[in-house]
């Protein structure tokens, strides 16, 4: 009787490792976040964030996944770190209590509730990022999605595109509205391994 | 119209003095006139940033601090017998509830370097607090401290990059600006009392400690901070008229206010030219 159960659970062993989802961790060489935002009406200032981190889950069989993503405030970069003769830069600005604010919140992080599928590939990633302390929904659309089989000598590896859009001023960011866009367009760009 | 409600110029600046003025004339009367400085304080705010309270972040902390600093200052001046023990204890109140303030940037940082970081803000709000308060029969001397303080924790906060930190010291500065020309155009003075010199000294306390914190002032402009209330309480002659003294005392702030102001320019330049 405990023979045929045992034969019967390692039987059923690979189907359990079967439906779990495949987790992958982000590279950040290969990833970037990027935001861009009106200015003065004139043009778009775009920057991104040099440090973040990473997982996301995926189970293409059962259309199903998840993201979880860290980001550094204090990384943020908008190619304006070189002050010249002006006291501060727009980055440190930017790090400031006025925008990011960043040494009382280090970090934001998104996290999925609902990734939606077209076929093999997610279509949409619905979740909530938290900055400044406000959690609110943001939605992702996926623009590109691309995984690599694992060869003799590299493991599975994805990779992907993701845009969406939020409102500063939702997160309490409400400074320099309008000189500065309440509108923000993020851009996630994403390679990464499976663990 | 939105465009002037949305510049800076008017938001720190013109606003904060016309509320203030009309405050401050509508109150000369009473014991309330300094509530002129809370009102010019808190149109800048709902002109920016607004009344919205959670999460309680360190500016909104301050913001609530404001918001009580006049009502604790009108209990004390209310009180009928004064203790010579309310000036201390409210300096040392304020030390403390500026840990409160900081608590969350404080509570991220290694043990050391929260109880130097701590200890520090705490001292010095303890003591800018302790020396406005100090001021409080002084209705000239009180509002050329308000001017000057506001000021520098203003201008230097616009140098660490906060523009939050300089409309809020420019109001300051700005009211109590509205107030020296109160008494000046009344041709009497109006004592700030604990209600005026707690709002001048808790804000601009704070908003020089949130600079540090949260932007990039250097640690050592806050203790030359404390030039601005020993200033304004050098003598000047009694027998000049009112408008003459209340001009000697606003320079009096002015110059000291400059020393914080250019040790935030140093640091931003590493150099003072």
């Amino acid at each position: 009787m405990s023979k045929s159960l045992a034969v019967l659970i390692l039987a059923a062993l690979p189907l359990t490792a079967a439906a779990a989802p495949d987790p992958f961790t982000l590279d950040p060489m290969h990833s970037s976040v990027n935001f861009s935002i009106d200015h003065l009406g004139l043009t778009t200032i775009y920057g991104r964030f040099n440090k973040f981190g990473g997982k996301f889950a995926l189970d293409t069989a059962a259309k199903a996944g998840s993201v979880e993503v860290t980001i550094d405030t204090a990384s943020v970069d908008t190619n304006e770190n070189d002050k010249g003769s002006r006291a501060r830069s727009r980055d440190e600005h930017l790090r400031s209590a006025d925008f990011f604010n960043a040494a009382e919140f280090p970090r934001m992080t998104y996290k999925s509730t609902k990734v939606a599928f077209t076929g093999d590939h997610p279509a949409t990633i619905e979740g909530t990022l938290t900055l400044l302390g406000v959690t609110k929904p943001v939605t992702l659309t996926v623009e590109r999605f691309k995984c690599n089989p694992a060869t003799a000598t590299a493991k599975e590896r994805c990779g992907g595109v993701a845009v969406g859009k939020l409102k500063r001023s939702d997160f309490g960011m409400s400074r320099a509205i309008p000189s500065i866009g309440d509108e923000v367009a993020l851009t996630v760009a994403w390679e990464a391994n499976k663990d | 119209m939105n465009e002037l409600f949305d510049h800076p110029a008017f938001q720190g600046g013109v606003a904060p003095l016309v509320i203030a003025l009309v405050v401050g004339f509508a109150l000369a009367r009473t014991r309330f006139a300094w509530l002129a400085i809370v009102a010019g304080y808190v149109t800048m705010v709902g002109l920016t940033v607004g009344f919205s309270f959670t999460p309680l972040t360190v500016a909104r902390k301050t913001i609530l601090l404001g918001l009580l600093a006049p009502v604790i200052g009108i209990a004390a001046d209310m009180l009928p017998r004064p203790s010579r023990a309310i000036a201390p204890a409210l300096a040392l109140i304020a030390g403390a509830a500026s840990l409160w303030v900081f608590q969350t940037i404080l509570q991220q940082r290694e043990l050391s370097a929260a109880l130097v970081a701590g200890t520090g803000v705490a001292l010095f709000v303890a003591v800018l607090v302790g020396s406005t308060i100090r001021l409080r029969e002084y209705g000239l001397r009180g509002g050329a401290a308000g001017l000057g303080l506001g000021l520098a924790t203003g201008i230097a906060g616009l140098l660490s990059a906060s523009i939050g930190y300089f409309l809020a010291g420019v109001a300051v500065a700005a009211s109590a600006g509205a107030m020296l020309l109160v008494q000046v155009v009344l041709g009497r003075r109006i004592a700030p009392g604990y209600t005026g010199t707690l709002t001048i000294g808790l804000l601009t306390a704070l908003f020089a400690a949130g600079s540090l914190m949260l932007a990039e002032l250097p640690w050592y402009a806050l203790p030359l901070l404390l030039l601005v209330p020993l200033a304004v309480a050098l003598p000047a002659p009694e027998r000049m008229s009112l408008i003459v003294r209340a001009a000697i005392f606003a320079v009096y702030a002015l110059v000291a206010a400059a020393i914080p102001i250019l040790a935030a320019w140093y640091a931003a330049h590493g150099s003072l030219t």
